[in-house]
């Protein structure tokens, strides 16, 4: 299903839809607030971005150094060409250390791969131990942010899920009381899991360390009272020395919830004596995707979720209804980079207004990818007959100044003169659940003809 | 080979080499009461902060903060609270009904309101996680302005497990509504000394 169809499913309740859109929307406004109180905010932006694109054309050294470093350690190192290596070196490591029951906190690297599936096939339970995680864990449904990823549920779905899985008596939702049973619930994991899986935010080529944020405490308390921990990362989680992360950290949290910087930072870069330390580094599609000279610049991301919470259509069409791990602006750039025909209405599921490359902390041209995707699609997918033909009129519109300015005017003129039934109509999905704007007479070049003469 | 295969890919696609930037701290220089901001920043991610120059019975404030706190590990030397002891041969499961642990922060970070503190302050990995509550002591003279002169400070270090921590464990998960004591710490009470 494309994602215009998807988006409309969400749509069906109202409320909710205004709700998700006001809640991100006020995420949205705390980065601002604390972007704008940290000194040379923007200059962090262009350390970060400059830095990762050091990392992308010097990745394999970094990588190599990281596994030396890392080694020297006592950490053991992985190598996973694609989700299904991935999977089984995992299972691998569980079988030899007789693991039966595994906490995991946030990783989209391992909800990339489908990790939770594959190992309980194998009959390991997985425990997420993020409460976001863990409720939509207990929903069986994939997470609707990449930071905060029950967003799309309200807090009596919470009790009513609560009730059934962690016996909870009925409160309306109240939301200490739920995560303090949620707390209880976790702690009991916890002190009974015989392995911890983790994500990675940050490895260090220099150092061979390694740094997991999280704001729940989720991360360590798994990874420190099991015996065996697991760190997953994608190729291009590597910064070249550790210094870097004083960039990198000043501008994450920020970014993501505006907070100065999550709780905890936590950075490993030994076992504790007696125990083991995997890491796995994953491919999965990204030296593909470091081919592509457009989109390359996507890898930089640092998956803060900004461009998510100020996407006007990410907030009213939901998370899911992008259909693939990481929803939003950047996974409309990814997506179609693991595969084509299934993600191809993603590029389309945004209005190219430039909010996301404004907010993004390392500075990825999202929207331009977005529109580079764009013209590749529209050569080699076929695409349902509006977008066709609307593209081609713009194509033709945007080639010709008179044509354009014939253009806007009748545009101005049809959203006031046509009724409603033809502007929300069939052909017209945004025109749904919406009103069109109130259209002033003048367009700015009327306006600023009249002024002058 | 996955090892082999991944880093021929790399090698094949990456772009042409980019110079690594230099990080000017001069842009990010500020004239500001470190303590102070450190302290509005700790209190604005939900930590409490005690500090003055009269703390003379700093067991005394910490049992007036954590009056019903019975199972305490103290790793700090200015505070003699603990009742109970641990070294590195402590099993983390433990530790499960400490009720409070009283630990020597390195640095503080003007600008978050974190803590830097490592291995070598609190001798089992779990505990400042699994503990109920958790105070910290911090020198004054420890806090420095950004995150970029934290890294300079801890260059040095004994490289095994260590973390920034800023406030207690808190979520946002069920409709956004902030909690504070999701997985680890319900409370952070830094003394500044
Ligand atoms: S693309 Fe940028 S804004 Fe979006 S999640 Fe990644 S780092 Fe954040």
């Amino acid at each position: 299903m494309p994602h215009a169809k998807e988006a409309e499913l969400f749509n069906n309740d109202e409320a909710k839809v205004n709700w998700h859109d006001q809640a991100l929307w006020f995420v949205r406004n705390k980065r601002d607030k604390a972007a704008h109180t940290v000194k040379g905010w923007e200059e962090l932006r262009n350390l970060a971005s400059a830095i990762k694109a050091n990392v992308l054309s010097n990745l394999d050294d970094y990588l190599i150094q990281f596994e030396e470093n890392a080694q020297k350690n006592g950490i053991h190192i992985h190598w996973a060409a694609d989700a299904e290596a991935h999977n089984k070196i995992i299972h691998d490591i569980l079988l030899k250390n007789n693991v039966k029951m595994v906490v995991k906190s946030k990783s989209m690297l391992t909800e990339e791969c489908h990790l939770n599936p594959y190992l309980e096939a194998h009959g390991i339970e997985v425990i997420d131990t993020d409460l976001g995680e863990r409720i939509v864990q207990l929903a069986k449904e994939p997470p609707s942010h990449i930071v905060l990823p029950a967003i799309h549920k309200t807090k009596e779905e919470v009790d009513v899920l609560f009730q059934k899985h962690l016996g909870t008596i009925p409160s309306n939702g109240d939301p200490q009381y739920l995560t303090n049973e949620a707390r209880k619930h976790l702690r009991d994991k916890f002190l009974k899991a015989d392995a911890a899986i983790t994500g990675v935010n940050f490895a260090i080529a220099e150092t061979g360390g390694f740094v997991v944020c999280t704001n729940e405490g989720n991360a360590d308390m798994g990874v420190h009272l099991a015996k065996v921990h697991i760190a997953s990362m994608g190729i291009e989680k590597i910064i070249p020395q550790e210094k870097h992360l004083g960039v990198f950290l000043r501008l994450l949290a920020r970014s993501a919830t505006g907070q100065p910087i999550t709780t905890y930072s936590s950075h490993f870069n030994k076992p504790t004596e007696g125990k083991e330390m995997h890491i796995i580094i994953v491919d999965n599609g990204r030296t593909e995707q470091l081919g592509r000279e457009h989109f390359r610049s996507s890898l930089n991301c640092i998956r803060c979720g900004a461009c998510m919470n100020t996407c006007p259509i990410y907030r009213r069409s939901g998370g899911h209804s992008y259909k693939a791990t990481i929803p939003g602006p950047i996974g409309s750039i990814l997506s179609p980079g693991m595969d084509l025909k299934k993600h191809g209405s993603l590029p389309f599921a945004s209005t190219l207004c430039g909010s996301c490359s404004d907010v993004c902390p390392v500075k990825i041209n999202i929207h331009e990818q977005l529109y580079q995707w764009r013209q590749i699609i529209t050569k080699d997918v076929k695409q349902p007959i509006v977008k066709k033909t609307v593209l081609k009129i713009a194509g033709r519109v945007l080639a010709n100044s008179k044509l354009y300015g014939f253009f806007g005017k009748s545009a101005r003129f049809m959203l006031k003169h046509l009724p409603k039934s033809v502007i929300n109509s069939q052909t017209n999905t945004w025109g749904k659940a919406r009103d069109l704007p109130k259209v002033e007479n003048e367009n700015f070049e009327d306006w600023y003809k009249k002024r002058k003469s | 080979m996955s090892r082999a295969s991944i880093l021929n890919a790399i090698k094949k696609n990456k772009p042409e080499s980019v110079p690594l930037p230099e990080i000017d701290l001069s842009l990010f220089q500020e004239d500001i009461d470190l303590v102070d901001i450190f302290s509005k920043n700790l209190e604005s991610v939900g930590g409490r902060i005690v500090s003055s120059n009269t703390i003379e019975d700093l067991d005394g404030e910490i049992k007036k903060r954590y009056p019903n706190a019975k199972h305490i590990v103290s790793c700090s030397n200015t505070s003699q609270l603990a009742t109970i002891s641990i070294s590195n041969e402590t099993q983390p499961h433990s530790l499960e009904s400490i009720d409070l642990a009283i630990i020597d922060a390195q640095l503080g970070v003007a600008e978050n309101g974190a803590v830097w503190i490592s291995e070598n302050n609190f001798i089992v990995r779990a505990l400042p996680f699994i503990a109920n509550d958790l105070v910290l002591i911090l020198s004054k003279n420890a806090i420095c302005l950004h995150m970029h002169d934290a890294y300079n400070l801890i260059s040095k270090r004994d490289r095994t497990f260590g973390l920034f921590l800023s406030g207690p464990s808190k979520t946002a998960d069920i409709e956004q509504c902030l909690v504070i004591g999701a997985q680890g710490a319900m409370s952070v009470t830094v003394f500044i000394v």
